[in-house]
């Protein structure tokens, strides 16, 4: 209890220390929301000026500040001066779908890393091995735009996929199978992105984590008791291979709202990602500093989650601890 | 069958009746289609909202449009006022007074009738001050507010504070609201946050062609037939022709061409000439028809910061020939070749000849000339460097740098080929892209740049419309705003020249003066005419009444009229 306590509250400490950074970088940016009104010839100056008033942006930083985190603190991350609306709701809507690409995305890459680097850490340097880790060097040099592009040159060129978008037109008329069948054929190419940008760094890790582990002596001295080859893989050293990749798991779950903001930008996903970035350029910073922080809380609960199943499945933490 | 014969033609009256009045319906001059179908447009952003009085972003105005309706309308086809809601109008000898003639039994969206009650609440709230309306600033002249006065049911009185030449073109774009669904919010000082994106859709309420069927956030905003909409073919069928209009969110320039491409969009608005040739090739095996309209009413200017800011101080381009110099040094034709693939025009004025009626042919056309620029520079005191660079009158190195917006690569091209362009008169520019928010904050708010290359889009093909730029005391007064007084005579001839040309209501006189405001900027070149890029559209080969227009609203300003000729589920 007393190490969650410690973790927890050191979790809290890092959001504060986010959120004041977070809101002065907003602050000091260039330009506000009114901004491009400027270069509209339609609006007057005089105009602009009282929406400036208007949205409160003349009172004290400190002041701002304070009203900011105090909304926070009652789930209202405050308005959005693009949409004329509260933020909360706008978010909702699209945290889901993003939740919904980066989950998928996630399992899938852990389904395809564990079992894909364990079996490249018992042939090491064999050609099965040489092959595994060319190709995961290869996609790791590739940049995740460039794996987006060439997904969507495959789509435009074959038609066998959409170019974006998250649901087809009539939707909601159809059956649940037709539904999922149809959000998959939307998810594929952005999941195939995500996965192929994931999997190699966590088959890397993987790897390297069973190498450890089949070179240290206990899984030598199984080996010479006899143990079959898959019982003492499964059983005995992955086990003792977890301990970083459950904090590799941690991380993977802390960037479940942040790891494809830029692949729903270049693929055209519904997601956090679009609205992100477009808050971004139009400096709409109550929708900017919410993805933030709601990146930031998700970073520490993932974290937190890694630290509190280490702290139960790895003894010397407990010790080091106590 | 008797009683159908006796009732019928009760029945066709009870039915013009519940639609509007056949007297009052407006006759759309174009072919007659087939009703059904729906289109499909991929637009770049969602919109933010679609609330007339208060959205301003060009998304939310692109959907908006397709659901309400102003009283006179600007025609995309001829340029010329035509009437919509307002069947006709007078005006008085001093032209201080129109009196709209509201056409009777039109109703709103959802069956409510419409009459001068809705336009009344409608100016009311476009002109109040809580409510910042981005279009409120049309409305007033001079300052002072157009007046606007209920004279009966169908009959509305606006009184203008002062002359104002071409009045009629301002009522496009103000849509009419329906006061029956918006008047509580305004009253309980809600009106800004009503229509929002997750507003139900029998709450968007309007006068236009479509409705709102349905708004999928982040995805797409689905409008269905307006059963009430006020307009006819010739053959007498209710427009609009489609069924729906899905709007799909493409998130980018690249993403719409994909979609169009693949035929998950049907009709494409205003691509880049690169996209358009990469398009052009696989036309006929896709299905789709591209157009070049010509040039439009949009044009790229580059300007100096001629404000009194430390980063202008002393800088040479407050000098008349040095200014001069650099046009001339300019190749318009290569940015016409390089970075719009022979796509845009370029110019001599700055009004683009998409603007045919008020640009001023007579003004020479710029040919470069790098001898000439150098005569120039040489005649006003500049002096070359043994090594070839260029020294201002005191003696230092002339260099500056083109502020430009990030997100527009044909406007990066563009400054760098500028800046190539100024090398053989030995000025070092530097090309320095920003995001717009930041770019537009410095040239309006801090005033921190040397040179910007900007593109200005007029809104209508008016001279009035250039008064925001032209004006000294004007805020888009790009190289230096908001003047208290005019900072040189020339200026000061401008906003003379401006002002009576707005309250001239003889147009061959207004034309006079609005040539003689084109030879100043030319002559004094506070900003410098670049190109005007050509309005590029697309659609499926199907897509019936497809005539694009060099106005805003390029692709779909008649969306009513277009229809799918072999028909479309």
């Amino acid at each position: 209890m007393k190490y969650a306590g410690r973790r927890l509250l050191h979790g809290a400490g890092l959001l504060v220390a986010v959120s004041v950074l977070s809101f002065l970088l907003a602050q000091v940016a260039p330009g506000d929301f009114y901004s491009q009104w400027r270069g509209d010839p339609r609006i007057s100056t005089a105009t602009v000026a009282a929406l400036r008033a208007q949205s409160g942006m003349a009172r004290p930083l400190p002041v701002r500040y304070g009203a900011w985190m105090a909304g926070i603190l009652r789930g209202d991350f405050g308005y959005s001066l693009a949409y004329r609306s509260p933020v909360a709701p706008l978010l909702k809507e699209r945290i889901v779908a993003t939740l919904l690409l980066t989950g998928c995305a996630t399992l899938f890459a852990w389904l395809i890393a564990i079992p894909l680097g364990i079996w490249s850490a018992t042939r090491t340097g064999m050609w099965g091995d040489r092959l595994s880790t060319a190709a995961t060097s290869l996609l790791l040099a590739i940049p995740d735009l460039v794996l987006a592009i060439a997904l969507l040159l495959l789509a435009v060129q074959t038609g066998w996929f959409p170019t974006g978008g998250k649901e087809s037109r009539g939707y909601s008329r159809m059956g649940p199978v037709q539904q999922l069948r149809d959000l998959a054929w939307h998810m594929a190419l952005p999941v195939a992105v995500l996965v192929l940008g994931l999997a190699p760094v966590l088959v890397r890790h993987v790897r390297a984590a069973m190498l450890e582990t089949l070179d240290a002596p206990f899984a030598l001295s199984a080996r010479a008791q006899g143990i079959p080859r898959r019982r003492l893989l499964f059983r005995h050293l992955l086990p003792a291979a977890l301990n970083p990749l459950v904090s590799l798991c941690g991380v993977s779950l802390g960037t479940l709202l942040s790891a494809s903001l830029l692949v729903e930008v270049a693929m055209g996903w519904p997601g956090l990602g679009p609205l992100f970035l477009e808050a971004v350029m139009a400096r709409d910073f109550a929708v900017v500093l919410a993805v933030v922080m709601l990146s930031a809380v998700f970073l520490v609960l993932g974290n937190l989650a890694a630290d509190l199943v280490l702290y139960r499945i790895d003894p010397r933490i407990r010790t080091v601890d106590g | 069958m008797l009683i159908f014969r006796y009732f019928a033609p009760v029945l066709l009256v009870l039915s013009a009746a519940a639609y509007g009045q056949p007297g009052d319906a407006f006759i759309v001059s174009g072919i007659a289609g087939r009703s059904g179908g729906t289109l499909v447009f991929a637009q770049r952003n969602e919109p933010k909202s679609l609330n007339p009085a208060v959205a301003a972003d060009s998304a939310s105005r692109e959907v908006m449009h397709r659901i309400n309706a102003d009283l006179i309308h600007i025609n995309r086809e001829t340029q010329l006022t035509e009437p919509a809601l307002a069947k006709s109008w007078t005006v008085s000898s001093d032209g201080l007074h129109y009196v709209l003639n509201l056409r009777k039994g039109v109703r709103f969206s959802d069956g409510h009738s419409f009459d001068a009650d809705d336009v009344v609440f409608s100016f009311r709230v476009y002109l109040d001050e809580k409510v910042l309306s981005p279009q409120r600033d049309l409305l007033l002249l001079e300052g002072k507010p157009i007046a606007v006065r209920k004279l009966d049911a169908y009959r509305v009185a606006f009184d203008l504070p002062g002359p104002y030449a071409a009045a009629e073109r301002l009522f496009d774009g103000f849509v009419i609201l329906p006061r029956h669904i918006l008047e509580r919010p305004y009253l309980d000082g809600k009106l800004a946050e009503a229509w929002g994106v997750r507003s139900p859709a029998d709450q968007v309420v309007g006068l236009g062609p479509f409705r709102l069927k349905q708004f999928v956030p982040g995805q797409r905003v689905v409008l269905e037939r307006n059963p009430y909409y006020w307009k006819l073919d010739k053959e007498g069928t209710r427009l609009p022709y489609l069924s729906e209009v899905d709007f799909v969110f493409a998130g980018s320039e690249d993403m719409q061409v994909m979609r169009f491409q693949t035929g998950e969009s049907d009709v494409i608005s205003r691509p880049s000439a690169r996209n358009f040739a990469v398009l052009q090739k696989e036309g006929e095996r896709r299905g789709y028809t591209l157009k070049d309209a010509g040039p439009g009413l949009e044009y790229s200017v580059l300007f100096f910061n001629l404000n009194d800011s430390p980063a202008a101080g002393n800088a040479p381009f407050h000098r008349e020939s040095f200014r001069r110099a650099v046009s001339l040094a300019i190749d318009r034709d290569a940015i016409v070749r390089l970075v719009y693939q022979g796509r845009a025009a370029a110019l001599s004025t700055p009004v683009p000849p998409g603007d045919k009626a008020w640009v001023n042919d007579k003004l020479p056309r710029i040919v470069r000339s790098i001898p000439q620029a150098k005569q120039l520079l040489s005649a006003d005191g500049f002096s070359w460097a043994p090594g070839g660079s260029l020294l201002d009158p005191a003696g230092k190195p002339v260099e500056f740098s083109i502020v430009t917006s990030a997100g527009n690569s044909e406007r990066v091209q563009m400054a760098t080929l500028i800046a190539d362009d100024l090398k053989p008169l030995g000025i070092a520019v530097h090309v320095t892209p920003l995001d717009f928010a930041s770019l537009l904050n410095r040239v309006f708010q801090t005033h921190d740049y040397e040179a910007c290359l900007l593109s200005l889009s007029e809104a209508d093909a008016d001279p009035n419309t250039d008064m925001a730029v032209l004006l000294s005391s004007a805020g888009n007064h790009l190289w230096q705003p908001e003047q208290k007084t005019p900072a040189t005579p020339w200026e000061a001839e401008i906003d003379g020249l401006m002002r009576r040309q707005m309250v001239t209501r003889n147009r061959v006189q207004r034309k006079q003066l609005f040539d003689r405001v084109q030879a100043i900027v030319m002559d004094k070149l506070p900003m410098i005419p670049l190109v005007s890029p050509y309005i590029l559209v697309g659609a499926r080969n199907d897509l019936g009444n497809f005539r694009p227009a060099l106005l805003d609203h390029y692709a779909l300003w008649n969306i009513e009229e277009l229809y799918w000729r072999g028909g479309r589920d």
